[in-house]
């Protein structure tokens, strides 16, 4: 960081507040500048709150609270933009409900799962909380404890608590809010490269002539990276934006090539496009001979739904993840099914636009940079579909190069950073590893310093799986922190609610406001929120950003990291640990989990001193934990291909983008100049494969789970909004944001609602299988379906669209699909 | 008696009697062609004759439908003949005769697509408003009488413009107006635009 | 053995509940212990009836920002405003060469500047879609009091 030019950039800042000052003082200009403490802001950096993009924000604070937010003008993320929610960053933490005391459901001072919530002291809470762990464990095991955390978790608190359920509970149980976003997209990288993550950077906005957005809605889900992909549009004749999506929405506004398709048949025009590719003679030969092998996966495999479901009996691979060897002109057949004619059958769009998109992928002087997120992932199929999106850059060799590369965007602002690289998933651990493989467990056991065999082998409950775990009392102790996963998770009525709200369970949820989870559960801990606490998110880029706590949380809230760490203070080894694992560390014997997780002589490696004055879970511990918890979890993978900055270049530094060696970051991963990982002379590497070739995986289309039919009639697609994040828990709390967009409406075509007898505004029903929920038409909004489907988005906790939502996954991620499934809709 | 000698007399007298033939015939016959002309002119005035081609139906309409002269708070509606086509004879029929060469762009496919309907719809938007900036929007003007407006009714930014620019003449509802009932082409280097 | 049985019966009324999609059983066991979220005192298992659509404040005067680097919220209605490939509404007020004609507020010079900080003659590219920080704002209470307090110079009221 340029130190001079953000020291400038404060001094703006102050003075432009202090010229607003004059303004507001009409009696004298010569008040211009009056008392310099009062119109001193204190400014530092810190990552937006809010989505996966990661741009850096400005906070400013007086007297311990934040006044003030801009975007940093230093960061090369934004470079000074904000979308309208950063702009409000100010605001979300003063909301008049914040939580500021532990509340239990009570009856006659006792906790009582149908009791009413009362006010309850940290230490009563977490009495209570320890021995329902306690009792869950001792009947059922370490497979009746798990946590849903987040992608929005600092780096450190996902550490924690993977190190808490992990190692401490020996449970696997721990699964992310990240699945509900990028699991499909984890699962198309490591199958396809053997590695997570892009491979290429944002800087690739910037040079791309042609963008192709495959079920992505930037210019409301990423504004900022939208802003940069308008810069180049607008600023460069020759590029072009095609857009791909089953509804118009506001990234159709950019587009010289909009295309709507039926749900589900993305498969059919990936497919299509490597077929032109082939035809047209435009393989990159000597990239795909040197760099790639021909596979094919296993068809027919079910669609992640309960077994007992008829789908699931239908299906003859069940969630079989195998891949088979194929010879290019095995592949070749494949393809070549899907004809343009057959491919605009299938899908809808016109021949001629499918065409010209497939013309830009084929052409070797056109650099393509194709990004996607939600309408890819949340896919019943994500996983395979992300892979046919990397067939068409391998088969073409449009990879790792600047401009030219497929880019996998993120939902969160540490999805990246704390839910795929810390592996906050039941099925994975730091750097990429994963539970199933005895040498990845040892390989964490001893960086923890812990006895062989201490790490389960088997993964855990993944998140559609932990509700219906809990509804069939098979989970019993559980902790929900940092998500709103009741008015999130898929089928509300049928899954999550019954799980919840089971007599035989403990639910405890953390949050900063009562949000519907809250409602559900029964002990509410409220917890610090951003720059209440120090932390580090990881962006869709690879960036590592870092942040100081800068003022301090209401009342008794304290961080997620606060809470895992005192919570772990509750249990003796022995209370969770079997004998015989306990006999290979005699050592451990009579230390807490704490001890044990915390104080091993790596996260407590750092004194106090090293922290910044206000950091209060630092100064709870005693010792810099955030840096000790970074410090040892970038242990992981320094070396291989992950490797972290040492703690303190974040400090400074606008995030960087790793793998960050010698001190420099990589913008270009597998191309030999660019990342420090590829051998010398190779010119482009896939190191995360044992051969370094990358796989092109053939996968063919297949129907989704779900389609309307005569009763319910029309497709549903949900999704976000721009002014609101996720759940809206943080952003309907801030008043210029709610009446920017204050309910959800169900966006309808005006045909559809003329054959309904609707109007815009009229009150409607929409039912699916599993539930109804009342909203509003809209027929003339930002997003203009066409006839057959609706749109909704899920940010109103008011309607609760997840009642209506399918629990399908996909069988290989375990990802959820928000995106297509049957309802009608008739007016109330 | 006389009467009937009268009639017999102009009866036999060939030259007389074709002459009130033609004059009675060409009196209904006009009434009966005029009303036909008048008729059919009429039905080409109609939301349902300009819609009944694809090109206007798939296109254009489809665009007006979303805007607030097709819905709005009141349910009054302007129909595409009420800003298209002059209300008065004269100019209507000067319309109609340049409406033929819309009958020769339907005949020969000139916009029979969406590419090509987007391909022209600039120099056709830029027609239609040279046509109203130069009758000074009198087909606005038939519902919007300037006469009539309450700006005490309006909100300040229509105010502001209303009083002043458009009281003066300086300029007339088309130039701040465009685009208000069916998408814009590219603007560039139209006037008042970025 | 009490517990047990209202343990069983309680599940008994899930099972129930999820075969016959009838909410009337899942009431025994959903409650949300008096805490309100934004969906009010309102249960889970609760249709809950939906709010009216909102009206966009179509005529306001300009809203006073709460902090020097917050965009002006926009107080008129946009109904109908493209912004696009082919147009700009939002500019033809709000452009320089327009804004003091029509009375309207001129985009900020910040809007001129390139990603690198170089001052275009027009607005730069990366500002071209308003709607990414302008929002039109309708007429509603807010769903819940905001206690974010601007700086003492910034006071307004």
């Amino acid at each position: 960081m340029n130190q001079s030019r953000r020291d400038f950039i404060k001094a703006n800042a102050i003075a432009a507040t202090a010229v607003a000052a004059g303004v507001a003082i009409p009696s004298s200009a010569s008040n211009l500048i009056t008392d310099s403490a009062e119109s001193k802001i204190k400014w530092d950096k810190a990552p937006c709150r809010f989505c996966g993009t990661g741009c850096s924000v400005l906070v400013g604070s007086q007297n311990g609270k934040v006044v003030a937010t801009q975007g940093d003008p230093d960061a090369e993320v934004n470079k000074g933009l904000n979308c309208i929610k950063g702009y409000f960053l100010s605001k979300i933490m003063y909301g008049k409900d914040r939580l500021t005391q532990p509340l239990l459901r009570m009856k006659d001072g006792q906790y009582h799962k149908e009791g009413n919530f009362h006010p309850v002291s940290w230490d009563m809470a977490f009495d209570v909380m320890a021995d329902k762990f306690k009792s869950a464990l001792k009947a059922k095991g370490p497979t009746s404890v798990g946590m849903f955390g987040s992608g929005q978790w600092t780096v450190m608190e996902g550490y924690a608590a993977v190190k808490l359920m992990k190692a401490g509970f020996r449970s696997n149980n721990i699964d992310p809010n990240a699945r509900h976003c990028m699991a499909s997209a984890v699962g198309g990288f490591m199958r396809t490269f053997g590695i997570d993550e892009p491979m290429g950077c944002y800087d690739d906005l910037e040079q791309a002539d042609t963008f192709v957005l495959w079920g992505s809605n930037m210019a409301e889900m990423h504004p900022i990276l939208w802003s940069r992909l308008t810069d180049r549009r607008l600023g460069h004749a020759h590029v072009r934006v095609h857009v791909l999506s089953t509804y118009k929405h506001r990234s159709f506004a950019l587009a010289d090539n909009g295309m709507i398709f039926t749900p589900n048949t993305d498969l059919a025009i990936a497919n299509y496009i490597a077929n032109y590719i082939i035809q047209n003679d435009a393989v990159d030969w000597d990239f795909v001979k040197k760099h790639t092998h021909f596979k094919q996966v296993t068809t027919d495999i079910g669609y992640g739904l309960r077994p007992e479901h008829e789908l699931q009996k239908a299906a003859k691979n069940v969630d079989s993840g195998k891949i088979n060897n194929l010879t290019f002109e095995e592949y070749k057949n494949q393809v070549a099914e899907y004809t343009l004619e057959k491919t605009v059958e299938i899908s809808g769009v016109p021949a001629n636009k499918l065409e010209e998109m497939a013309k830009m992928y084929a052409d070797p002087k056109k650099k393509v940079m194709s990004l996607w997120t939600m309408g890819m992932n949340q896919h019943t199929r994500g996983v395979w579909m992300n892979s046919l999106v990397y067939n068409i850059h391998l088969l073409t060799g449009k990879i790792s190069k600047p401009g030219n590369g497929p880019f996998s965007l993120t939902g969160q602002p540490s999805a990246c950073g704390t839910a795929r690289e810390v592996g906050t998933f039941s099925h994975r651990l730091p750097a990429d590893m994963v539970v199933k493989k005895k040498k990845h467990r040892d390989y964490a056991e001893k960086i923890w310093k812990l006895p062989e065999g201490t790490i389960p082998a088997k993964p855990g409950y993944h998140a559609a799986l932990q509700n219906r775990m809990l509804k069939d009392g098979k989970l019993n102790a559980y902790w929900v922190m940092c998500n709103n996963n009741v008015q999130a998770a898929a089928n509300l009525n049928e899954e999550t609610l019954p799980g919840y709200r089971n007599p035989e369970n403990f639910i405890v949820v953390s949050d900063p406001y009562p949000t519907v989870t809250c409602q559900a559960g029964d002990l509410i801990l409220p917890t610090a929120m951003w720059v209440e606490k120090e932390g580090c998110y990881g962006n869709a880029e690879r960036r590592t950003q870092h942040w100081f706590q800068q003022v301090r949380a209401p009342g008794e809230a304290k961080s997620d990291l606060w809470q895992l760490i005192e919570f772990s203070k509750r249990f003796k080894i022995e209370d969770v640990w079997e004998q015989e694992l306990l006999a290979k560390a005699p050592h451990l014997r009579g230390k807490t989990m704490y001890d044990v997780l915390y104080r091993n002589g790596n996260v407590d490696a750092y004194p106090i001193e090293e922290a910044q004055e206000i950091n209060d879970d630092a100064h709870d511990c005693g010792f810099y934990i955030q840096k000790g918890l970074f410090e040892e979890y970038a242990a992981f993978g320094r070396g291989h291909g992950h490797d972290l900055a040492p703690y303190e270049m974040y400090h400074t530094a606008r995030g960087l983008r790793w793998p960050v060696v010698n001190g420099v970051e990589t913008k270009w991963r597998y191309k030999e100049g660019s990342d420090p990982y590829v051998g010398k002379g190779k010119d482009f590497e896939c190191y995360g494969k044992p051969d370094g070739k990358a796989l092109i995986i053939s996968a063919p289309y297949e129907a989704p789970p779900e389609a309307p039919d005569s009763e319910y009639d029309m497709w549903l697609c949900t999704g976000r909004v721009l002014e609101h994040w996720h759940s809206g828990s943080m952003t309907q709390r801030v008043p210029e944001l709610y009446r920017a967009f204050p309910d959800a409406l169900v966006f309808m075509h005006p045909d559809d609602a003329k054959k309904r007898n609707l109007r815009r505004g009229d009150e409607v029903m929409v039912e699916s299988r599993r539930g109804e929920m009342k909203s509003r038409i809209e027929t003339r909004g930002r997003n203009r379906p066409p006839v057959g489907l609706v749109f909704v988005p899920w940010f109103d906790a008011r309607q609760l669209i997840n009642k209506i939502t399918l629990d399908a996954t996909d069988p290989l991620s375990k990802q959820t699909d928000y995106k297509k499934c049957a309802v009608k809709v008739r007016k109330v | 008696m006389n009467m009937l000698k009268k009639i017999w007399l102009i009866l036999k007298t060939p030259t007389s009697a074709a002459v009130g033939f033609v004059i009675a015939l060409g009196f209904f016959g006009g009434v009966i062609f005029w009303g036909g002309f008048n008729t059919t002119l009429e039905l080409t005035n109609t939301e349902e004759f300009c819609i009944g081609c694809h090109e206007m139906g798939d296109n254009v309409y489809q665009e007006y439908k979303e805007t607030i002269h097709y819905a709005n708070r009141s349910g009054v509606r302007a129909t595409c003949p009420d800003c298209h086509v002059p209300k008065d004879w004269t100019h209507k029929i000067i319309r109609k005769i340049a409406a033929s060469k819309e009958v020769w762009g339907k005949i020969t496919g000139i916009i029979d697509t969406r590419d090509k309907f987007q391909e022209h719809r600039k120099s056709m938007a830029l027609r239609e408003w040279k046509r109203m900036k130069d009758n000074d929007s009198r087909e606005c003007r038939n519902c919007h009488n300037f006469e009539y407006m309450d700006f005490s009714e309006q909100g300040s930014r229509s105010v502001k413009m209303h009083s002043t620019a458009l009281a003066s003449g300086e300029k007339t509802c088309i130039d701040c107006h465009k685009g208000i009932a069916h998408e814009l082409p590219d603007m560039k280097d139209v006037e008042g635009w970025h | 053995m009490k517990k047990l049985i209202t343990g069983l019966v309680l599940l008994g009324a899930v099972a129930n509940a999820v075969a016959q999609k009838d909410d009337s059983s899942i009431d025994t066991f959903v409650n949300n212990g008096g805490v309100e979220s934004l969906r009010g005192k309102a249960e889970l298992n609760e249709t809950r009836q939906s709010d009216k659509m909102k009206r966009v404040l179509k005529d306001r005067d300009v809203v006073e920002r709460n902090y020097v680097h917050q965009p002006p919220v926009i107080p008129h209605q946009i109904r109908g405003y493209k912004v696009d490939l082919k147009s700009n509404k939002c500019l033809s007020c709000h452009g320089w060469k327009y804004a003091k004609k029509v009375g309207a507020t001129k985009v900020s010079p910040t809007h001129f500047e390139t990603r690198d900080g170089m001052t275009l003659s027009d607005i730069s590219p990366r500002r071209y879609f308003c709607q990414q920080c302008h929002v039109p704002q309708v007429d509603a209470k807010p769903l819940v009091k905001n206690d974010f307090k601007a700086v003492k110079s910034l006071s307004y009221k």
